[in-house]
């Protein structure tokens, strides 16, 4: 219990110019090999946050410790580069971390087959499904080999039988692979889904509103009751959030 | 904790529902495709030749003001014959490549530095694009005062042709590529160099082909033209200077073989090595329309 946080977030503030505050003195840690989803309703400041933890916006005060260096990013678009195989898309990044040829091509194909893309290996992106691209996407940001993986909404553009799959499959790669992931979504019940610990965001003025662990039995399914439980009750602190933005 | 009966069940749900998905690769029928887009141009050629002829038959007028296709055709002949045509070929042809590639050095270098350094875009750009407008031709009587009749008149016309619009083509290509292709390559961890030869450059590359077209046909048309006007010297003998040898010599066959074969030269060029460059760029990256 000792061992030393993943990430540790103090006093995290950030203002806009304008003096907007989206977060308001965030404080929380998470440990390694955790899975941490934040919800929140559109504009609560979450994506800002994940940003700050990734290193692509800086807080205005407080401070960010993620020991084990920078954190590998997945956003709601793919991004993948479109003149690229989704093998090249993932051998990127393992080139850009300064890897060899032979290596490369080994590393790349091997974890094309974590996420089950054996057989798409050589398929360029417009090729491939929303699902799949996502997929490569994964593949690409595990290729960072980065003990931590912050993920923004990245499913928010899937189909729901699609949606379905991947969950299965994020929770398997989690596993397999021990990364801590804190993972971004407005989706209460994909939060109860795939969560160690759900964090609720208040919908105005950048505060943790509620946290909640969730200790059902992975692998999970969506549609238990153990975890449709939790979703109605995050469900139910969300909409009382929502309720004192309407009463201001 | 684990079930592995589970998991290779959603393995196996996923493979199918990829393939659902996905759908296979459609099999192109490349070489029907190919002769489809040749075939129309080559009949309407045909046609067009065909009504020219005719009336030269039916109306019988001048032959000097009025030449038959076959006249045509015996000065082209004529003139190949002679080595004034392969010769003034070649002379164009060399001439039209080397510059070419200069102004792809000059302008993939301009266009870079512009990209980078916001102020000098903000400062040359609009003189850039004015350039563009400006047709190249217009340099050639300062070009014989700096350079007289020799080969760096031709090279310095073409340059002012054909530079701002490769330049053109590179900023614009790189200023289009989507902000989230950027922000992926910096969270991959891309350094300024590996961003711009690994993620930015590819990026822009149907840009930048676009503005490499549009500058060889800038090019062309400026050597062409300071062919034209640019005579004797030191200067080479071109397909410009064969075209205004024939007008002196009141040879209009001769001047006409000569259009039609500047003519398909542009076209061989164009349809021979940018449209497929450009072709398989598109495909690659799904961006072809519908045919």
């Amino acid at each position: 219990m000792a061992a030393q946080a993943a990430i540790t977030l103090s006093h995290v503030t950030k203002e806009f110019t304008g003096g907007v505050r989206v977060l308001d003195d965030i404080n929380f840690t998470v440990s390694p090999g955790e899975f941490i989803c934040i919800v929140g309703v559109s504009g609560c400041g979450k994506s800002t946050l994940l940003n700050i933890i990734a290193g692509l916006e800086s807080a205005s005060s407080g401070s960010v410790e993620v020991p084990s260096g920078r954190a590998s990013v997945m956003f709601q678009d793919p991004s993948l580069m479109p003149w690229l195989t989704a093998r090249q898309n993932v051998e990127l990044a393992l080139r850009l971390r300064g890897i060899g040829r032979e290596e490369r091509k080994a590393e790349a194909l091997r974890l094309l087959d974590l996420v089950n893309l054996r057989d798409a290996t050589e398929k360029l992106p417009h090729q491939l499904s929303g699902g799949m691209k996502q997929r490569v996407a994964l593949a690409r940001a595990l290729a960072q080999d980065r003990a931590v993986l912050l993920m923004d909404e990245p499913f928010a553009a899937l189909d729901a039988v699609t949606r379905d799959l991947l969950h299965d499959e994020l929770e398997r790669v989690w596993r397999e692979t021990g990364r801590t992931i804190i993972f971004v979504t407005h989706n209460v019940r994909e939060a109860a889904r795939l969560g160690d610990r759900v964090v609720l965001m208040t919908a105005r003025g950048g505060h943790i509103a509620h946290e909640w662990s969730v200790t059902v039995e992975r692998p999970r399914q969506i549609e238990e009751p153990s975890v449709s439980t939790i979703a109605g009750s995050i469900s139910g602190a969300l909409r009382a959030e929502l309720a004192k933005v309407h009463n201001v | 904790m684990s079930n592995p009966a589970a998991e290779s069940d959603t393995r196996s749900l996923e493979h199918r529902l990829d393939a659902l998905q996905a759908g296979p690769a459609a099999a192109k029928p490349r070489r029907l495709n190919w002769l489809s887009s040749v075939w129309p141009p080559v009949v309407a050629i045909a046609v067009l030749l065909l009504i020219w002829q005719s009336y030269c038959w039916i109306a019988q007028p001048r032959p000097d003001l009025y030449p038959s296709v076959i006249d045509v055709w015996s000065a082209i002949v004529a003139n190949w014959q002679s080595g004034r045509l392969p010769m003034a070929l070649g002379t164009s042809l060399s001439r039209g490549a080397l510059g070419f590639v200069y102004a792809i050095i000059l302008g993939t270098l301009v266009g870079f530095l512009l990209v980078e350094v916001p102020l000098l875009r903000r400062a040359f750009g609009p003189i850039i694009s004015g350039l563009q407008v400006l047709p190249s031709v217009a340099w050639v009587p300062a070009a014989i005062l700096w350079f007289g009749l020799s080969d760096a008149t031709v090279y310095f016309v073409i340059l002012m042709g054909a530079v701002p619009s490769i330049a053109n083509g590179l900023i614009d290509g790189i200023r289009q590529v989507p902000a989230h292709i950027r922000r992926v390559g910096l969270v991959l961890g891309a350094g300024p160099v590996a961003l711009h030869r690994f993620v930015l450059f590819p990026a822009a590359l149907p840009g930048y082909l676009a503005g490499l077209r549009q500058g060889w046909a800038f090019a062309w048309r400026s050597l062409m033209a300071a062919e034209i006007i640019a005579t004797g010297g030191k200067l080479g003998f071109g397909l410009g200077s064969l075209l205004q040898q024939n007008r002196e010599l009141a040879d209009l066959p001769g001047v006409l073989a000569t259009v039609l074969t500047i003519l398909l030269l542009g076209i061989l060029i164009e349809v021979g090595v940018f449209t497929p460059i450009q072709r398989r760029v598109l495909q690659r990256r799904g961006l072809t329309e519908a045919r």
